[in-house]
């Protein structure tokens, strides 16, 4: 079995993957809240373990046991979050943190057993879609506003956001589901985003709200 | 000084006959029209510790005495921000005869939204169709006849920066106004399983509220309650006054999310963008394919990746080289008319109404030196930087550079926005401290606030300027510069580490150029300087009256005494120059006028017989650092409270000594 941190880290590295394509050191080090010298000897560690290889500008790739392995957990963090708000009726903010804990410790048959009682749900109460017993993600990709390059397109696919002032602010700019969005330009030293909405409002969208913004194609 | 609100609209609702709002979006053009349809004696009042202000007015129109209110600019009429609540209070307990919804043809839909927000609540509109010759630049039409049907509201083209259209809308306005009951307001329906849910709550609220807050329709407020409004939640959660009522909107919001898979205050949202986008599309046709404008391609190079940093950079420099050079003559042309043709006969009077003794003389140090104070400083460098503050605003530059800052102003735990007060920090402390209300957290207010307090100032700028530059070299202002920017630089990532909480993202609308208009240019800055001089006159001249009261009986020197240890020893500087800077805490230039004047009178000379470059360089550097003049702190004061404006300022004394004991030390070796 391995350990409760490689289990994280292999989480954290799919996700990168999922959301910028490549997962690199010092995203890692950011997203695990670790410093990068850290990050980087787990991922030796991992690389030792055959669950991460090295692809030259890619940075770190799973391996093929490593993303099984990794989907799965994702899979038991979404299915834990559901039965922790449907059936427990704790706060969808509370949910994932919670989560965290509760996903290193099902066994296969109770994973498949609580999904049977949740009634097999796509989604985890955050609107992300949950893969299925073999790993797979029906859904179409979903990726953060702030992974998107100059002059790339999409839709707004959910706002990640539980705080009812910033989401009604947002909402009341134009930002919801299914608003076209186009990133005119980043500014400078990875800065925020300019972005046109519709067809004519442009807003500056700091790095923080634009990851919490998830668009799809 | 702003006023209540609820006095002043009562106040202005008996003078009149008719009161308007005036309603819509930020840099919709409504302070234009507003401008426009007023002249002077603007009355500005604020709600009991709210800091976003509302201007009103009266003017005539034909026979008739208008009241003019001017809400703030928000994107919606929620509650979920100071702007967005108190343009809701206002408008709604205004009362308006009618309100002027001011319309931004380039951006349609997103202005739509709140209009069908104040169509929601009832309200009498008109509505202004504002910039429509710009967007038919953009080669987009409106029909704004079609519009009018199908909003079932008078809508009136406009374009306010030429005035253009402004007298219909004040005719369609008061034709409003005095016969309310010929122009319903209906507003329009939402998804009827959503309506269905609204008449529900309204039946129950009908039955169980003996009335509605503000006069409102049910249908209004049970759509507020969905929405989650806070307000209005807070006033119907006394269970005796509204049994229930909270427990049915709960029950309602949660059937609407089960129906359409968001929570209910998103899908109401999500409705009336559909409606507006609806409008849009049936009211707007892009006639053809205009290429790009010239202006707005060269305008999309200031926000641009790899332009945009030399570009800001430049436009940073040409601005400081102006304030610097052009202020630097004007303050210099200033001071000898000054001298030329007012103080020696102004000094003359004054002795020969009050005989020659120390009250004649220290009134002669508040009128004559308080004047040519004000006259050399606060003219010269307050009024070109307002100017060209009102010019970067206008044109809306300020926008691009808080985007292309936003990273930076990130590590000092603040986002793009906060540069623009700590940019107009460069002219006043003052107004940059009443500038950061736009930040939305107090601890963003509190570095931001901090930040300003240490950034040189125009009187400052003075002193280092006409002190350092002028006798010790231009190299070594440059140096103080640079120490201070260091300083700012530390202190806010300082506070980022020290002060918990985590800093706001940015959201901000960006602008395509515009060409700002003189007249608005010159309001602005005009406005901002009267408020400059009702703060800072009293203190400069009462100042300097009461120095010179204390220089002409002598006292200044025996007050100096119990200063030398610290002054003398730590700082290496002649005891009486602390004085001067004791007293630039009135006005943060007087330690430059001071130390002239106890130069010449300790010294029998010019500035460097009485202290040595090295003593200058340390001078202007604790002048600068050390504790924000008095009108600083009083607004510091007034904006943060009490312990905090103390908290700051002696930190920066504690700072100004250091800084200044090293400079000694370093000038020892």
């Amino acid at each position: 079995m391995p350990s409760e941190k490689v289990e994280e880290y292999l989480e954290g590295i799919f996700k990168l993957e999922c959301e910028e394509g490549k997962a690199n050191v010092t995203r890692l080090a950011e997203r695990m809240k670790v410093t990068a010298a850290s990050a980087s000897e787990m991922l030796k560690r991992l690389e030792k373990e055959k669950l991460v290889t090295h692809k030259g500008d890619r940075g770190h790739v799973l391996t093929a046991r490593g993303e099984h392995m990794a989907r799965t957990l994702v899979r038991r963090h979404r299915l834990s979050e559901r039965f922790l708000t449907d059936v427990l009726g704790i706060g969808w903010d509370v949910a994932h943190e919670e989560a965290c804990k509760f996903e290193h410790v099902l066994s296969p048959d109770v994973e498949k057993k609580l999904a049977e009682m949740l009634g097999n749900p796509s989604t985890c109460p955050h609107g992300f879609p949950i893969p299925d017993l073999d790993g797979k993600i029906a859904q179409t990709e979903i990726r953060r506003l702030s992974s998107f390059c100059a002059s790339e397109r999409g839709v707004i696919a959910e706002v990640d956001e539980e705080g009812p002032e910033l989401l009604q602010y947002l909402s009341s700019l134009g930002l919801i589901p299914d608003a076209r969005v186009e990133v005119k330009e980043i500014a400078p030293f990875n800065g925020p985003l300019l972005v046109k909405v519709g067809r004519s409002a442009q807003y500056a969208l700091g790095r923080e709200v634009a990851s919490k913004i998830w668009m799809k194609q | 000084m702003a006023e209540s609100i609820k006095t002043q609209l009562s106040k202005l609702r008996d003078k009149v006959d008719l009161v308007l709002a005036l309603a819509g979006n930020p840099n919709v053009g409504k302070s234009t029209i507003f401008n426009r349809l007023t002249g002077m004696g603007v009355i500005t009042a604020n709600y009991p510790g709210m800091t976003v202000d509302i201007n009103m007015a009266v003017t005539e129109f034909e026979d008739h005495k208008i009241g003019i209110i001017d809400l703030p600019g928000t994107y919606a009429l929620g509650a979920i921000s100071e702007d967005q609540l108190v343009a809701r209070r206002g408008v709604l307990q205004s009362t308006p005869d009618a309100v002027i919804f001011i319309l931004d043809a380039n951006n349609l839909a997103r202005n739509l939204y709140m209009l069908l927000q104040f169509m929601d609540l009832g309200l009498p509109i008109v509505v202004a169709l504002n910039m429509e010759d710009e967007a038919e630049k953009r080669g987009v039409h409106t029909d704004s006849g079609q519009l009018s049907e199908l909003l079932g509201v008078p809508v009136v083209p406009t374009v306010a920066t030429r005035g253009t259209g402004l007298d219909s809308l004040v005719e369609t306005a008061v034709e409003v106004g005095l016969h309310r009951e010929a122009y319903p307001v209906i507003p329009f329906a939402y998804a009827e399983d959503i309506e269905a849910r609204v008449r529900e709550l309204a039946s129950f609220m009908e039955e169980n509220l003996v009335a509605m807050p503000y006069g409102l329709s049910s249908r209004a407020l049970g759509i507020l309650l969905l929405e989650g409004d806070p307000e209005f939640a807070q006033l119907l959660s006394d269970g005796r006054v509204a049994p229930n009522v909270l427990s049915k909107v709960g029950e309602l919001a949660a059937a609407i999310q089960n129906t359409h898979g968001a929570q209910a205050p998103l899908v109401i949202s999500r409705e009336r963008h559909g409606i507006a986008g609806f409008l849009q599309a049936e009211v707007q046709k892009q006639v053809e394919d205009m290429k790009v404008p010239l202006g707005e391609r060269l305008w999309a190079l200031t926000t641009s990746s790899r332009t945009g940093i030399p570009i800001l950079l430049l436009v940073l420099g040409g601005l400081f080289a102006i304030l610097f050079l052009g202020g630097g003559a004007l303050s210099t042309l200033m001071d000898k008319l000054w001298n030329t043709y007012m103080a020696g006969p102004l000094t003359r009077a004054i002795f020969y109404v009050f005989g020659n003794n120390i009250f004649a003389g220290a009134l002669k140090w508040g009128l004559v030196n308080g004047i040519e104070a004000a006259l050399s400083v606060a003219i010269p460098y307050v009024v070109v930087f307002y100017l060209l503050l009102a010019v970067l605003e206008d044109t809306g530059y300020l926008n691009t550079v808080a985007f292309l800052t936003d990273r930076i102003m990130h590590r000092f735990g603040l986002h793009g926005r906060a540069v623009i007060p700590l940019i107009t920090s460069a002219g006043c402390s003052v107004p940059a401290i009443m500038g950061t209300r736009v930040l939305s957290t107090r601890r963003e207010r509190v570095i931001a606030s901090t930040l300003i307090v240490l950034v040189p100032c125009s009187a400052r700028t003075a002193v280092i300027i006409g002190g350092v530059s002028k006798l010790v070299g231009w190299g070594w202002a440059l140096l103080l510069y640079g120490i201070v920017f260091l300083l700012v630089a530390a202190t806010g990532m300082a506070l980022n580490h020290f002060m918990p909480g985590e800093s706001t993202g940015l959201v901000m609308e960006m602008f395509p150029v515009r060409t700002p208009s003189p007249v608005a240019v010159l309001k602005k800055t005009w406005a901002r300087f009267k408020d400059f001089i009702i703060v800072a006159t009293p203190i400069m001249l009462g100042g300097s009256f009461l120095l010179g009261l204390l220089y002409e009986s002598g006292w200044i020197y025996k007050l100096s005494a119990p200063m030398a240890p610290v002054v003398q020893w730590w700082l290496g500087l002649p005891a009486v120059a602390g004085l001067a800077l004791i007293f630039a805490f009135l006005r943060k230039e007087l330690a430059l006028q001071l130390a002239l004047v106890l130069a010449a009178v300790s010294a029998g000379g010019s500035l460097l017989s009485f202290m040595n470059k090295g003593q200058i360089f340390t001078f202007a550097l604790v002048n600068t650092i050390y504790i924000p003049c008095a009108a600083t702190l009083a607004v510091l004061w007034k904006e943060l409270g009490g312990k905090q404006a103390l908290l700051i300022s002696a930190s920066t004394i504690l700072l100004a000594l250091v800084l200044g004991g090293l400079a000694h030390l370093i000038r020892l070796f």
